[in-house]
C-alpha cells in the first residue's frame, strides 16, 4: 500500500487536533525520528520508518476518534506501549503511544484480577498491590515495561507455570470505532473475572496480534494471593535433561507455584548490579557456555513454594527428594547468597516483593534471542542444539544466556535462549538472524517445535490464510500496524 | 568523559537502550517520574532514552543538526535522575552516562554554531568573547580566622547566580562564628561546572588547567564548597580531563557545618518554632550522594521541625534552573512551580535548599510576598546561630 501523502498528513493532523486536542497530537521533526525506530529501540538491523504523527490519547475516547480519523483516510496507524515491541512502524503513519493512559482502574482481591489501561507498567501494578495481600507475574523486562505490551506478546512471566497467559479480559477498539470486550465484563456489570463467556474466546485473537486486529484500551489481568508462608528453593543440575525431569516431577505433584530452570551465565548475570559488572561480567564473557566453573552447576532450578508454613515446609523436602532423583544438589538460601549474591538479590526482589530486579536488566541492554515452545522431551534435545548453535558464534556474543521452564503444568516448555552481540557490529548481528531462521526451520521440522514469535506468514500456511480473513472483516482498509509484526510488510 | 569524545563513540552504548522508560521514573515502589520534561510532555522523545535515539538518528543521519536539535539539547534539566535509575547505559564502554551524551549532544550542536538564544546564547557570546565565564570574587574572610597556614581552604565560586553573593556573605559569618583557622581559594574564573554542562568545551580545558595549576598547590588541605555544581565538578570531572589531577580533600558547606555542631563549635539559638522542607539539589544529592549532613545540619537547630517532600533524596525533583533551551515552552518555570507545589503540600512554613541555582529559580515562580520563604541552608543556619 502507499504510503500516505503530505496533503493527506496535514488533513489527519488537523482533524485530529481539532478532535482530541493539539497538545495531544504532534509531528515535530524531533519526535518522529525518536519513533521512527521503536521495534527493540533503535536497532540499526531494523528499517527506519519515520511516521508523520504521534498521538498520545489520554481517554479511550481519544483512541476511539483517533482510529475512526485514520479509517476514514485510510491512515495506518500502529500501538505502542514502552519497552521493546514486537512490530514494526509504517513509513508516514501514525503511532499512537498509550503510555499516559496509565490508570489502575480496579483491583478485585476477591476473584483475582486487577483491570488497568495499556500504560500501567509492571511498576505501578506491583506498587499498586503492596499491602492488598495480592501479586502479579513479573515479567522478564525491566519494572517500568508496560504490563500489557509484554503480555499481549504472551510473554513469559513470573507465575506462567500454571498459566498460560496473565490476560483474563481485554476492551478492544476497531477501526470503524466500535468498541467491545472480549471476556465477562461484555455483559453489563458484570466483572472481569471469566476469559471465556458463552461465545468464543476473542482475547486470543489478540494476544500475539500485535496491534493488527484492534487496539487494547482495558485488560483485565490475573493477580494473585500472596500466601501465609513462601520461599525459593534453589536445586543444582549438570544438565538440562535432569533439570527439566525434575521440574516435570515438581509441577505433576503440584509442588511450586512457579518454577524456573537458568543456565549458569544467565543466573550469574542478569541481576548483576552495576558493581558487579566490573567483577562477574568479566569472567563471564571469557567463560565458554558449555563449561562452568568446578563446583557451578551448568542449570540452576528456582522453584516458588507456598502456601500455609506447614505446607512449605513439606514441599522443601519434597524438592530435595525429587532433585536427588534426577541427580540434582539442594543449594540453601545461605550458600546462594554466599555464591551468587546477585542472584539471591533478583529472586528476593521477584518473589519476597514481587518485582523487578532493578538490575542492569539482562546484563548487556540490546540482545538476539530465540524463542521457541515444545514437548518436554523435545525440549531436551533442542537445548543441546541451540547451545551448540550459539557456541559457534564464539566467546563474541557472551553471556549466552537462556532460561526455560514449564507453561500449563508442563504441557509445553520454553526455551528462550539470547547472547550479547556488539549493537552496532550489524554484520555479526545479520549472520546471528539468518543462523535463527536456519534454527527455527530445523527446530520446527526436526524437534516440533513451535515459535513463541512470529517467524514469516509463508511458514503459517492455512492459519494465516483464515488470520488474513479475520483482519479483513475487521480492518478493511488494513491501517491497523501495516508493516511487519503479526503480518510481513503490508501483506493482506 | 574525556572532552574528545565523539558521538561516534558512544553510538554502542547508545543502542543499547531498550526504550522502557527506566530513564525518567525513581525507584519502586514509589515510582514517581523523576526526569523534568519528561514530568512536562509524557513521550518517549523527552527521555533520556529520546535523547539517546535522537543521537542514533543524527549519526544514521536520519536528521540534521539545526536550532531544534540544540534546543532539544539544552532542554534538558540536567538532573542525573535519568543515570540514578538505567544502569544500562554507563555499564559499557565508554562508560557515560546519559547526561554525558546529551552534553555531548550539546557540545556538537555548539560546535555547529547553534545555540539557544536566551541565557545560553549571552553566556556562550561572554565565553567566545572573553574566554571565561566567571567573575572571580574572593570571601570577605575575618582577618581573626583567615590563614594561609590553615587545613581548610574554602573553595570562593564565580557568581553566576542572583543568591550566591547573600549565601557567600552569610557562609563568611557561619566562618567567623565557629572560628576556626581558614583560607580561601579564589578561582581563576570559572571552575569549567558551567562550561562542561553547556557544551562551550573549547573554552573549558584552558579554564581548568589554570584553576588546577592554582589548586594543586593546596591538594592536601580540605577543600570546603559552597556549590554543589563546583565541587561535582572538579570533584568527578577534573580527574577526566587533567591528566596531572590527584585527588583532594573534599566536603560540602553542609557537611562542614555538620561537623562543626557535632563538635560544638556552632551552636543554635533558641528560636521560634519552624517547620522546613529540604530540597536535595540535583548535584549535591545525585551528583555527590550528599543527602544526610544538610538534614543533620537542620536537626541541628532548636525548633526546627524537617517534613519532606515526596520525592526527596534520589529520588528528588529538580528545580529547573539549569533548563536553558526552548524546545519545550516554560519548562523551566513550570518545573520549579511543580516542586512548590510539593513544597506546600507538606504544609512547611520554609522551602530550604544548599544550591544558588535551586534558590533563584524557586524564587523566580514565588509571588513576591512568598519569595523570603526559599532559603539556602547556609543562610537560614546563620540565622539561628
Amino acid at each position: 500500500m502507499a504510503k500516505p501523502n503530505r496533503d493527506g498528513r496535514k488533513t489527519v493532523c488537523r482533524e485530529l487536533r481539532e478532535s482530541i486536542g493539539a497538545e495531544k497530537v504532534r509531528d515535530d521533526e524531533i519526535t518522529l525520528v525518536t519513533y521512527g525506530r521503536v521495534r527493540h529501540g533503535f536497532d540499526f538491523m531494523w528499517p527506519f520508518r519515520k511516521p508523520s504523527l504521534v498521538v498520545f490519547p489520554e481517554t479511550r475516547e481519544d483512541v476511539v476518534e483517533t482510529l475512526k480519523i485514520a479509517n476514514r483516510y485510510k491512515f495506518p496507524i500502529t500501538s505502542v506501549g514502552t519497552a521493546p515491541i514486537m512490530l514494526g512502524t509504517t513509513e508516514g503513519g501514525i503511532i499512537l503511544d498509550q503510555r499516559r493512559r496509565d490508570r489502575v482502574m480496579e483491583i478485585n482481591t476477591d476473584s483475582g484480577y486487577a483491570v488497568i489501561e495499556p500504560g500501567v507498567s509492571f511498576d505501578k501494578l506491583t506498587s499498586a498491590l503492596r499491602g492488598t495481600g495480592f501479586k502479579c507475574s513479573v515479567g522478564t523486562m525491566p519494572g517500568p515495561g508496560t504490563i500489557l505490551g509484554q503480555a499481549l506478546g504472551r510473554g513469559s512471566q513470573s507465575f506462567t507455570t500454571r498459566y498460560l497467559n496473565v490476560i483474563l479480559d481485554l476492551e478492544v477498539v476497531l477501526p470503524n470505532g466500535t468498541v467491545f470486550s472480549t471476556g465477562s465484563s461484555h455483559f453489563d456489570n458484570v466483572g472481569s473475572h471469566l476469559r471465556y463467556g458463552p461465545y468464543p474466546d476473542l482475547a486470543g485473537l489478540y494476544t500475539c496480534g500485535y496491534g493488527a486486529m484492534g487496539v487494547i484500551t482495558k485488560a483485565a489481568i490475573r493477580i494473585h494471593p500472596v500466601n501465609e508462608a513462601s520461599k525459593i528453593h534453589f536445586a543444582g543440575f549438570n544438565n538440562y535433561s535432569d533439570a527439566i525431569d525434575y521440574v516435570k516431577d515438581l509441577i505433576n505433584n503440584n509442588i511450586p507455584e512457579h518454577t524456573f530452570i537458568w543456565n549458569w551465565h544467565m543466573y550469574l548475570t542478569w541481576p548483576l548490579a552495576p558493581s558487579d559488572m566490573e567483577t562477574v561480567m568479566p569472567q563471564i564473557l571469557e567463560s565458554e557456555i558449555k563449561k562452568p566453573p568446578e563446583g557451578t552447576p551448568y542449570n540452576m532450578v528456582s522453584s516458588l513454594l507456598s502456601g500455609y508454613k506447614e505446607q512449605v515446609e513439606v514441599y522443601e523436602n519434597i524438592c530435595a527428594k525429587v532433585a536427588q532423583k534426577y541427580h540434582g544438589r539442594v543449594f540453601s538460601e545461605e550458600e546462594m547468597e554466599k555464591r551468587f549474591p546477585a542472584t539471591m538479590a533478583g529472586f528476593r526482589q521477584q518473589y519476597g516483593d514481587f518485582h523487578y530486579r532493578e538490575s542492569v536488566h539482562w546484563s548487556k541492554g540490546r540482545f538476539v534471542g530465540w524463542y521457541v515452545f515444545a514437548e518436554p522431551k523435545d525440549m531436551k534435545e533442542i537445548e543441546k542444539f541451540a547451545v551448540n548453535e550459539f557456541e559457534k558464534f564464539g566467546k563474541t556474543i557472551n553471556p549466552v544466556n537462556y532460561y526455560s521452564h514449564p507453561f500449563d503444568f508442563g504441557r509445553s516448555i520454553l526455551l528462550r535462549i539470547s547472547g550479547f552481540p556488539d549493537p552496532s557490529d550489524t554484520e555479526l548481528r545479520g549472520k546471528i538472524a539468518k543462523k535463527f531462521n536456519e534454527m527455527y526451520d530445523v527446530a520446527l521440522k526436526k524437534y516440533r517445535a513451535v515459535p513463541i514469535r512470529p517467524i514469516g506468514s509463508k511458514r503459517a500456511g492455512t492459519y494465516m490464510v483464515v488470520l488474513r480473513s479475520i483482519k479483513k472483516a475487521l480492518d478493511p482498509n488494513n491501517i491497523l500496524n501495516r508493516d511487519s509484526g503479526l503480518f510481513e510488510e503490508g501483506e493482506l | 568523559m574525556k572532552l574528545a569524545t565523539t558521538l561516534k563513540d558512544v553510538q554502542a552504548t547508545a543502542s543499547r537502550c531498550l526504550r522502557d522508560a527506566r530513564c525518567t521514573y525513581g525507584s519502586w515502589p514509589e515510582n514517581h517520574i523523576l526526569c523534568p520534561i519528561y514530568w512536562h510532555e509524557p513521550s518517549f522523545t523527552f527521555s533520556g532514552g529520546g535523547y539517546l535515539f535522537l543521537v542514533l538518528a543524527l549519526l544514521d543521519k536520519k536528521i540534521d543538526f539545526n536550532q531544534s536539535t540544540a534546543d532539544f539539547a539544552f532542554s534538558c534539566a540536567s538532573c542525573m535522575a535519568c543515570d540514578s535509575n538505567c544502569n544500562l547505559i554507563r555499564c559499557h564502554a565508554p562508560y557515560v552516562g546519559i547526561l554525558d551524551i546529551i552534553r555531548l549532544l550539546r557540545g556538537e550542536a555548539v560546535k555547529r554554531g547553534f545555540v539557544p538564544e536566551g541565557t545560553a546564547k549571552k553566556m556562550y557570546d561572554k565565553v567566545k568573547k572573553t574566554g571565561d565565564y566567571g567573575q572571580a570574587s574572593s570571601l570577605k574572610l575575618p582577618d581573626k580566622i583567615s590563614s594561609d597556614k590553615a587545613d581548610t581552604v574554602v573553595f570562593a565560586e564565580c557568581a553566576h547566580t542572583k543568591a550566591q553573593k547573600d549565601i557567600s556573605e552569610a557562609a563568611v559569618r557561619l566562618l567567623e562564628k565557629i572560628g576556626s583557622p581558614v583560607s580561601q581559594f579564589a578561582e581563576k574564573g570559572c571552575c569549567g561546572s558551567t562550561l562542561y554542562d553547556f557544551g562551550f568545551w573549547e573554552q573549558l580545558e584552558p579554564l581548568a588547567k589554570a584553576n588546577w595549576e592554582k589548586m594543586k598547590g593546596l591538594k592536601d588541605k580540605n577543600f570546603v564548597f559552597i556549590n554543589p555544581h563546583c565541587q561535582e565538578f572538579v570533584v568527578k570531572r577534573y580527574p577526566e580531563i587533567l591528566p596531572d589531577y590527584s585527588s583532594i580533600n573534599n566536603q560540602h558547606f553542609s557537611q562542614f557545618l555538620a561537623d562543626a555542631f557535632k563538635s560544638g563549635k556552632l551552636k543554635s539559638q533558641k528560636a521560634d518554632k519552624v517547620k522546613v522542607s529540604y530540597h536535595d539539589p540535583c548535584y549535591l544529592g545525585r551528583g555527590l550522594k550528599i543527602y544526610d549532613a544538610p538534614r543533620e545540619v537542620l536537626s541541628s537547630l532548636d525548633g526546627v521541625e524537617l517534613v519532606e517532600m515526596q520525592r526527596n533524596r534520589e529520588n528528588s525533583f529538580c528545580c529547573g534552573a539549569r533548563v536553558l533551551g526552548n524546545y519545550v515552552p516554560n519548562l523551566s518555570k513550570d518545573t520549579a512551580r511543580e516542586r512548590i507545589k510539593e513544597f506546600k503540600a507538606t504544609g512547611a512554613d520554609l522551602l530550604i535548599t544548599a544550591c544558588a541555582y535551586c534558590k533563584d529559580n524557586f524564587q523566580k515562580v514565588m509571588p513576591g510576598k512568598d519569595k523570603t520563604k526559599v532559603k539556602d541552608l547556609i543562610e537560614f543556619v546563620d540565622g539561628r546561630t
